[in-house]
């Protein structure tokens, strides 16, 4: 039992506030609340198929973006105002963001994937950081009379790994499109495999072996993108959500204060993930498709 | 004394170092990030996007250590 004892407080000392956290998240277990559950819960199910909370506000924001923008683009004025102004704002801010970074020939190839996921994100990770969202649903009283909610009925949308990982899979399938579509299938591989630099000779042949080797290096990082673009959004967001229910259970009569300072956290994090989301997917397309001629060749 | 309590750890443990090795790595490319645009900052979009392939790439680690060990 002290091994145990100074075992934690090791691991409590070597580690930062992820660890601080969970253990919080543990202790608040055992005193008999859940957190939150690392799965949607289904509401309405028919047969093998459902609704899901994260898929009916992932429904809400997609609907509310199209009618929003339906709305500011029904009667376009030249000198913008409203709604309108505030999205040709925001889409006139990517557009030239993204054009600094991947060129302006990608952005014409890419940017209604970019934006979209953007703009996507972004209202998803913020829509679900409004109130009653996650505490509001059916659930069940405990012993000492406490309300707990099992089935909430709105969950953040990108909460739900399958979400993020339905994007990152769409992101890879267009990848490869934009891929082959720039290089063509032997430009591909020879951009994979092939030996980049300037040599000449014996090293010649080296090089292309090291540089063979190195490609299934490249495929193998290539494959987990997906993978670490689907659990970084999804970490990120289903950790806020945790830490957001943690901190206002973990000290009771603190807990109208205690979250506030986080939900400002927060809020930034669901930017920066938006942010980030398209970031990755815009460099990692502009990595494969970018031109061998191209005067700032920095690779 | 440490074995015992080594021989106790269970768990994924290997995933926790992982995180905190990429914790410390990623906090090192802000570093750099922060400190090369606090120098020059005309090359914000520059140091930008090879921070956050940086950043990428030392993720990707923690990853590799949640799906590849066992």
């Amino acid at each position: 039992m002290r091994n145990r004892c100074l075992l934690m407080s090791i691991l409590a000392l070597a580690s930062s506030a992820m660890f601080a956290t969970s253990t919080f998240a543990a202790e608040a277990g055992t005193t008999g609340h859940e957190g939150v559950s690392l799965k949607p819960q289904m509401l309405v199910q028919f047969g093998g198929f459902g609704i899901t909370n994260s898929m009916l506000v992932t429904w809400i924001v997609a609907a509310g973006i199209i009618i929003l923008s339906q709305i500011a683009t029904r009667r376009v004025q030249a000198i913008p105002s409203g709604i309108q102004n505030f999205w040709e704002w925001l889409v006139e801010g990517v557009h030239n963001f993204l054009e600094n970074i991947i060129g302006r020939d990608l952005v014409a190839k890419g940017f209604w994937f970019f934006a979209t996921i953007f703009i996507f994100i972004l209202f998803v990770n913020w829509f679900g950081l409004i109130p009653g969202i996650g505490t509001v649903g059916w659930g069940h009283y405990d012993a000492t009379g406490n309300f707990h909610v099992d089935r909430p009925l709105l969950r953040g949308g990108n909460a739900d790994l399958n979400m993020t990982t339905a994007m990152s899979a769409i992101f890879f399938v267009m990848w490869f499109v934009w891929a082959i579509q720039a290089n063509g299938v032997g430009g591909f591989l020879k951009h994979l495999f092939g030996p980049k630099g300037e040599t000449s000779g014996i090293v010649k042949i080296l090089m292309i072996v090291i540089f063979f080797a190195v490609g299934w290096l490249e495929v193998i990082s290539i494959l987990f993108r997906p993978i670490a673009l689907s659990f970084r959004l999804f970490g990120n967001i289903y950790a806020g959500e945790s830490i957001l229910e943690a901190m206002s259970t973990m000290v009771p009569w603190l807990s109208p204060v205690l979250p506030i300072p986080f939900y400002f956290l927060e809020v930034l994090v669901g930017f920066v993930q938006a942010l980030v989301f398209m970031l990755l997917t815009a460099v990692f397309t502009m990595l494969i498709a970018e031109h061998q001629e191209g005067p700032e060749h920095a690779h | 004394m440490i074995l015992p309590i080594l021989a106790e750890l269970s768990g994924s443990i290997h995933v926790g170092l992982a995180a905190m090795g990429v914790g410390i790595g990623i906090g090192l490319t802000g570093l750099g990030m922060t400190s090369a645009v606090g120098r020059n900052p005309g090359a914000f979009t520059q140091v930008l996007v090879h921070g956050i392939l940086a950043i990428a790439l030392t993720e990707a680690i923690v990853f590799y250590a949640l799906y590849l060990v066992h």
